[in-house]
């Protein structure tokens, strides 16, 4: 269980303090999946930072599991809205790192390794550059990358934010499928209302900058879900609840 | 990526190629530069004491290859230097990058040495040449200490500023991996500060060539430095010539091969 208690951040740089976060309260069961929606800059990728342990709140409390959140570990995955691979290893290497880290035999690896080349779609560009693949395709490698660990918390700052619209369905669904089998909490970020509504079991709408947590929208779709939820009259009410709070301007 | 550019016309291969004609431009300037030199020296324009002729110097080249000057042949010369160069290059790359590294992920370190190395480095190598040959004497190791204090800086800047340019996102993904310290430094920042460091080993290798020509001019017996030094005090001006034009050759394969085994160790160079 993820807790945030009263969590603000701000930045202080050359111009001034810019307050990020203001009283941020939250609490992430085991095995949750709670997306956050938000408009650009209101702090979204900061509260993953502090709940990753990248960043240390300027006020509040941070716990997992009871447990002050003191730096990052390897039990909190982070997927990032840019790939970030390391441009020295190939595709094969950069997904095999966090099991190579902590000394998964040779062989193993490479099994793992082969099975998420194939879920991402990857087969075949193993001893690629990192760099030759195409921005989605490196993305994808960031995700396997993570996953591969089968961490407890996965925390995803607008993961497939820069994939084509097929890709992102696929993605969509393997993240899915992933949660139906391995149940980890995630805490995950998006900008796509109809993404946070096909995948969260609730969305949480920040408001603008300093960010605060506004509204909680829980989604009571039945697991596990398919891709077609999203065409049913219930989905769409939903996500023009959602809608209707982020952008209250569209809806007069 | 030896794959890409398969079966595609040759200049197509890569955006970086020329046309295969591309080559004949230095060529064509060496020729013009030559017909002028000896357009000078025909005409008496100037006094061949100043400007030998062009045959001359090649005359001179061939003395120098064949007899020697003052007791040494050409190709001794360049060795002894490229030995003076790599030695004292080497020692500091060897010493002057781990250092870097040290203090770029160790704040105490950094404190500790910074302060000596902003004060060392404004001061031009030249400077040391007497108090090294005071230690040393004129030998080998004089000029080694001398390319060695002269490239060090250098080094350590680049290895140093190669750690503080590792992209944050990169020190948190291996860290959300499970990474340790170690591992940190071994799988992110040393592969990170690579391509700096080589950077780095590219104006060294240069300022190692100063150092060790200045050094060679005012205590020694052999070399480059004091081959131009003693043809200088002979008004041998051919053989002047051809000791620049070694030096030269010498410090643009030295530099070619910096390139060539950067090419190996940091090929991602440039992508993220
Ligand atoms: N390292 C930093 N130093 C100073 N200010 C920062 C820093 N990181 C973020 N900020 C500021 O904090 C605010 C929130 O940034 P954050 O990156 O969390 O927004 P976001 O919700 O993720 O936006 P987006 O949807 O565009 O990714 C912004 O105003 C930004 O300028
Ligand atoms: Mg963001």
């Amino acid at each position: 269980m993820i807790e945030l208690r009263q969590v603000a951040k701000c930045y202080h740089g050359q111009n001034g303090v810019t307050p990020a976060l203001a009283d941020v309260n939250l609490t992430v069961q085991d095995g949750e999946f709670v997306v956050v929606v938000g408009p650009s800059g209101c702090g979204k990728t900061t509260l993953l930072g502090l709940v990753a342990g990248f960043e240390r709140p300027s006020a509040g409390m941070l716990t997992m599991d009871g447990q002050p959140i003191l730096g990052p570990s390897h039990q909190r995955a982070v997927v990032f809205q840019q790939p970030t691979l390391y441009p020295w290893l190939t595709v094969r290497q950069n997904i095999g790192l966090g099991l190579k880290l902590r000394g998964t035999p040779g062989d193993r690896t490479r099994l793992a390794v082969d099975h998420y080349l194939e879920i991402m779609g990857l087969s075949g560009f193993g001893e690629h550059a990192s760099y030759q693949l195409s921005g989605g395709m490196q993305q994808r490698v960031a995700i396997a990358r993570a996953l591969i660990v089968e961490p407890g918390v996965l925390l995803m700052d607008e993961p497939f934010g820069a994939l084509d619209a097929n890709t992102r369905g696929d993605m969509q669904r393997f993240l899915l499928d992933l949660w139906q089998r391995l149940r980890p909490t995630v805490l995950f970020i998006t900008h796509d209302v109809e993404e946070a509504v096909l995948l969260g079991d609730r969305v949480l709408v920040m408001t603008d900058r300093p960010g605060r947590i506004g509204d909680e929208v829980a989604v009571p779709f039945a697991r596990p879900r398919h891709w077609d939820l999203a065409l049913t009259p219930e989905f769409l009410q939903l996500k023009r609840t959602v809608l209707s709070i982020l952008r209250p301007d569209m809806f007069f | 990526m030896p794959t890409l550019g398969a079966g595609m016309p040759e200049h197509f291969s890569s955006p970086g190629r020329q046309p295969r004609w591309m080559w004949v431009l230095p060529l064509l300037l060496v020729f013009a530069v030559i017909s002028l030199w000896q357009g000078l020296v025909s005409f008496k324009v100037v006094p061949t004491l100043v400007l030998p002729a062009p045959s001359a110097v090649w005359m001179d080249a061939k003395m120098l290859v064949l007899q020697g000057f003052q007791g040494q042949t050409l190709w001794s010369d360049m060795w002894i230097s490229a030995l003076r160069i790599l030695s004292g290059f080497l020692a500091a790359v060897l010493i002057g990058a781990p250092l870097g590294l040290w203090m770029g992920t160790h704040r105490v370190v950094f404190k500790l040495v910074d302060p000596v190395l902003q004060f060392v480095r404004p001061v031009p190598p030249l400077a040391y040449i007497p108090l090294m040959v005071v230690w040393f004497g004129i030998g080998e190791m004089s000029k080694t200490m001398v390319i060695l204090l002269g490239t060090i800086p250098v080094i350590m800047i680049s290895a140093l500023a190669g750690v503080r340019s590792t992209p944050r996102q990169r020190l948190q993904v291996a860290e959300c991996l499970g990474a340790t310290r170690f591992q940190l430094f071994r799988h992110v920042i040393l592969p990170s500060a690579l391509p700096e460091i080589f950077t780095g080993m590219r104006v060294g290798i240069g300022v190692a060539w100063t150092c060790l020509v200045a050094a060679e001019m005012i205590g020694a017996a052999s070399g480059l430095g004091w081959l131009v030094q003693i043809a200088g005090q002979d008004i041998q001006v051919g053989v002047i010539f051809v000791g620049i034009a070694a030096i030269g050759v010498l410090g643009y394969l030295m530099e070619l091969g910096i390139r060539l085994l950067e090419r190996r160790v940091v090929p991602w160079r440039g992508h993220t």
